[in-house]
């Protein structure tokens, strides 16, 4: 077997190299789906009379999934040799149903290993839109690339 | 001052063991592919996991940290059924924190995977604005049936006193 090749040349790599970035809109049936997808039925995250009760514009979006967007992003750039190693997020505001968000990223490190090349991303989580703003930051991605 | 009490100082260090009761399984690995919307083939197509040195599909690396799946019991009045330390703190406002993820293992769809939670860390501090805000670090620690680590996921809650 052939072990797979980043789709990216890391010895190109330089810091401040930007990642392509991730645009994804979060419909409240995406909502319903993640929420079975994770045994996580709160009503936070679809219930119209509750959101009402706790004077809440939509349905919040599960901060968790922040954390696959920055993995599948990464993963989309350098390919099936990415190994996340790991992944990190503070959350700064919630996002509602129905908005986009688009995550962001650059190189903070590329560091040479007996395994592999790691690579640290510095990443953002941002709402695009009428509302822009944060929804995620700082956040990082450490990619090992074999 | 005043959030965190003797008696929450006191459970740094308790934890919290789930233990999934069946294996992974393909469907629920190709479930959360497209919930999050993710088409990478790793997660649906075995030929492309092989080609990439997986001896099979694998799960999407943070499928592991929704801890939820590996739990049995009853919805509470809010729907949610999933893993909580009960920890009560009257006139607040709970927000999360965020998350740090660690990934060591792939999962595969005949594993079956352990949580165990720890709450690692409780201190409170005082914003610049005056608010009393109490800090709770959990971790959680992934582990198949071989007890190879998975990874590993460490989350903060905050509580902010109300004025």
């Amino acid at each position: 077997m052939t072990p797979p090749v980043s789709q990216v040349d890391v010895s190109t790599l330089e810091v401040g190299t930007s990642v392509p970035p991730l645009r994804r809109t979060i419909t409240q049936t995406d909502m319903v789906a993640y929420a079975g997808a994770t045994w996580d039925w709160h009503q936070l995250h679809y219930d119209a009379n509750y959101l009402a009760a706790k004077q809440l514009p939509a349905a919040v979006v599960d901060g968790q999934v922040f954390g696959a967007l920055l993995v599948e992003q990464a993963q989309d750039w350098i390919g099936p040799a990415a190994w996340v190693q790991a992944v990190d997020f503070r959350f700064k505001n919630l996002v509602f149903a129905g908005e986009t968000v688009e995550c962001t990223a650059t190189v903070r490190e590329v560091i040479t290993t007996d395994e592999g090349t790691m690579i640290v991303l510095d990443c953002e989580v941002g709402v695009v839109g009428d509302k822009a703003r944060v929804a995620a930051a700082p956040c990082s991605v450490t990619v090992l690339v074999r | 001052m005043g959030l965190l009490t003797d008696e929450l100082r006191a459970r740094i260090g308790e934890t919290a063991v789930y233990t999934a009761p069946e294996p992974v399984g393909r469907a629920a690995i190709r479930y959360y592919a497209m919930a999050v919307g993710d088409d990478n083939p790793l997660y649906t197509d075995a030929e492309a996991a092989h080609h990439a040195g997986y001896r099979d599909v694998i799960a999407p690396p943070t499928w592991v940290t929704e801890t939820n799946q590996y739990m049995s019991g009853v919805r509470n009045h809010e729907g949610y059924m999933g893993h909580s330390w009960g920890i009560e703190v009257p006139n607040s406002r709970l927000v999360r924190g965020g998350n740090s993820y660690t990934f060591d293992n792939p999962v595969y769809p005949e594993d079956i995977i352990t949580a165990t939670w720890e709450i690692v860390d409780a201190t409170e501090r005082t914003t610049s604005k005056g608010q009393d805000m109490l800090i709770v670090t959990s971790q959680a620690t992934y582990t198949n049936q071989h007890g190879a680590l998975i990874g590993t996921n460490t989350e903060t809650l905050i509580w902010t006193a109300l004025s």
